[in-house]
């Protein structure tokens, strides 16, 4: 009976039935350019168990960072396909509405027509440095300023993207007027900046409080 | 020099592919005189085009893709493309190219040919008729044109009972955009010709139109009684028909998912709440009888497509199964013309054109590959893919 002992043995040994990876297996490298970039890296890679690769992280011309993580915050009850659909529709419509016009213009090449680098300048310009959170001191609460990580700050600046985009008439679809948010935001203005640069007014005039933060 | 030496080599192997393999025409775009891309043709006359311009974008005039296209006849997507990029540019490719040689060298004085554009979804069976149609409304070929037979089977905007015909229904609103739509494709041939009609048409007890009258008037009649659009239209085909026969115009059918006159029922009510078969619905018989071969001086291009049936009915795109027995029996003999997918050439042309036109705007090495791959070189597959590029 050594079988059913080793299997007793190794769910006693997870802890938890999800599958888990070693901490000492590293990340896959799935970039084409990546991989000839780090080259040397490779070599000491060679020896060292790597994870599986995402099913979502492929090297092609339709993949992104940043839109694959607006795709995931766009998906409502796990309808990825729907998701990703609305993302495609929105990329299109930011591309015609730079390009109308375009054409017989005199700045033909100025205009940028890389929707997607619209919208990484667009999630770039909304991105928060600092935050408040509210903490107690001598029984009286305080609004003190604390930095974001980048992760933190990239997830709020798309979610305010998405927030504007979803308060909308019920006639407008999701990627119409995300499309104009992510073009006011890569422009420097719209809701999207204004709530910015709000959140960061009232983290310049409660700078006084910053020291709550470790006292 | 090697690509042209490829070139001759590949034509003597294959002879039917000569259209491929032709060299880039760099003697013709250079004596009209502009800088013109390896991709596009600055002869905008279908009627000139040949294999040297196969895989090449031509550009429609934009007064006459209003007059040709006004009432339907591009895809909605292409349109919305052609808005975009501002200018309607349709790729030369070789299906209507063996079209426009058939009609070229047709002897208009033998009875009408039906040629059937058959494809799979997507491969341009529609936009292969659109290039035919420019090529008829440029040679005074009188257009009867219908854009997309299922609108009228599937959704047609109102249903009445017909009057004169019992059991039949109308489709009078639909008519009458038909007729509309005829009326500004034909304008300039209707007012140019000397075309008559040949007997009375009486509608109602006040209303007729006389023996003689000219077509115009018949068809103003139809525009503007739109309870008879649906009458007036069949008195036009068979009027058009009579014209033909005499010699007076030559005419040129032109019929976009021809098979949804042979689907075994539509969506439309009748009295009794069932569905109606297409063939008592007023409109079906004149266009059945204008595709028929009993008539001279006309061409008839009618085209099968999958998604003019409804599900249960789209096992397979070619003509036989989509006619059904009957409709295959109306149209025999016919000439089939198979649209496919793009080719290696059509491909990368199409690729070079949405860059000139900055639509796509990823171009890490290789990117062709991927959308060859992912597209298998359907033309709408790539548009679709292209999109958010």
């Amino acid at each position: 009976m050594s079988w059913s002992k080793n299997i007793s043995i190794n769910t006693w040994r997870c802890g938890r039935l999800m599958s888990m990876y070693p901490q000492h297996y590293v990340d896959p490298i799935y970039k084409m350019e990546d991989q000839c970039s780090k080259r040397t890296e490779l070599l000491r890679l060679s020896h060292i168990p790597i994870k599986g690769a995402l099913n979502n992280s492929s090297d092609t011309i339709f993949n992104g960072e940043i839109k694959q993580k607006m795709v995931n915050y766009i998906t409502k009850n796990g309808e990825g396909f729907l998701s990703r659909k609305l993302m495609a529709q929105t990329l299109e419509m930011i591309k015609r509405t730079q390009l109308e016009g375009s054409y017989i213009s005199p700045g033909y090449n100025k205009t940028e027509t890389d929707a997607e680098s619209l919208l990484i300048q667009a999630v770039e310009n909304c991105r928060p440095l600092l935050q408040l959170s509210s903490i107690k001191r001598g029984g009286v609460k305080y609004h003190v300023p604390i930095p974001l990580t980048n992760k933190k700050s990239y997830f709020l600046a798309m979610k305010w993207l998405l927030d504007a985009s979803r308060e909308k008439d019920r006639k407008v679809s999701l990627p119409e007027k995300l499309a104009w948010e992510i073009l006011d935001a890569a422009h420097g203005h719209g809701r999207v900046i204004k709530k910015k640069e709000e959140l960061s007014r009232q983290c310049e005039s409660n700078r006084a409080y910053a020291h709550y933060r470790w006292s | 020099m090697f690509r042209r030496q490829v070139a001759s080599l590949s034509r003597l192997q294959h002879l039917q592919m000569s259209t491929n393999a032709a060299p880039a025409p760099t003697s013709t775009s250079a004596s009209s005189g502009e800088a013109i891309s390896e991709f596009r043709t600055a002869v905008t006359n279908p009627g000139e085009h040949s294999s040297l311009h196969v895989a090449k974008f031509y550009t429609i005039p934009v007064e006459q893709k209003k007059k040709i296209f006004g009432g339907g006849g591009l895809p909605k997507q292409y349109e919305q493309q052609i808005k975009t990029f501002q200018e309607a540019c349709l790729m030369v490719r070789s299906p209507a190219l063996e079209l426009l040689h058939y009609i070229q060298n047709a002897d208009l004085s033998k009875p009408a040919v039906r040629y059937v554009v058959y494809g799979a979804n997507g491969v341009g069976k529609t936009l292969t008729m659109a290039h035919v149609l420019h090529y008829g409304s440029l040679n005074d070929f009188m257009l009867v044109h219908v854009p997309w037979v299922p609108n009228w089977m599937k959704r047609p905007k109102e249903a009445a009972n017909s009057s004169t015909q019992e059991g039949f229904i109308d489709l009078p609103f639909d008519a009458a955009a038909w007729l509309v739509h005829f009326k500004t494709q034909n304008l300039k041939l209707l007012q140019q010709l000397d075309l008559k009609t040949s007997k009375e048409y009486v509608w109602s007890k006040r209303e007729s139109t006389p023996a003689g009258s000219t077509l115009l008037e018949l068809v103003e009649h139809g525009i503007a009684r739109i309870k008879y659009a649906s009458e007036t239209t069949a008195a036009l085909i068979s009027e058009i028909k009579q014209l033909s026969n005499a010699g007076k115009c030559k005419t040129m059918v032109v019929i976009d998912g021809f098979n949804a006159f042979f689907h075994p029922e539509t969506r439309i009510f009748s009295e009794n709440k069932q569905r109606v078969t297409p063939d008592r619905i007023t409109l079906t018989q004149p266009f059945l009888d204008i595709t028929s071969y009993d008539w001279t001086n006309g061409i008839c291009i009618l085209s099968v497509d999958k998604i003019a049936m409804t599900e249960g009915y789209m096992a397979s795109h070619m003509p036989r199964y989509l006619l059904g027995k009957e409709g295959f029996e109306h149209l025999d003999p016919f000439i089939p013309v198979h649209v496919e997918n793009y080719t290696e050439k059509e491909f990368y042309n199409y690729i070079s054109y949405y860059l000139d036109r900055r639509w796509i705007n990823k171009t890490p090495p290789g990117f062709e590959e991927q959308l060859k791959f992912m597209s298998n070189k359907n033309p709408y597959e790539l548009m679709q893919l292209v999109k958010s590029l």
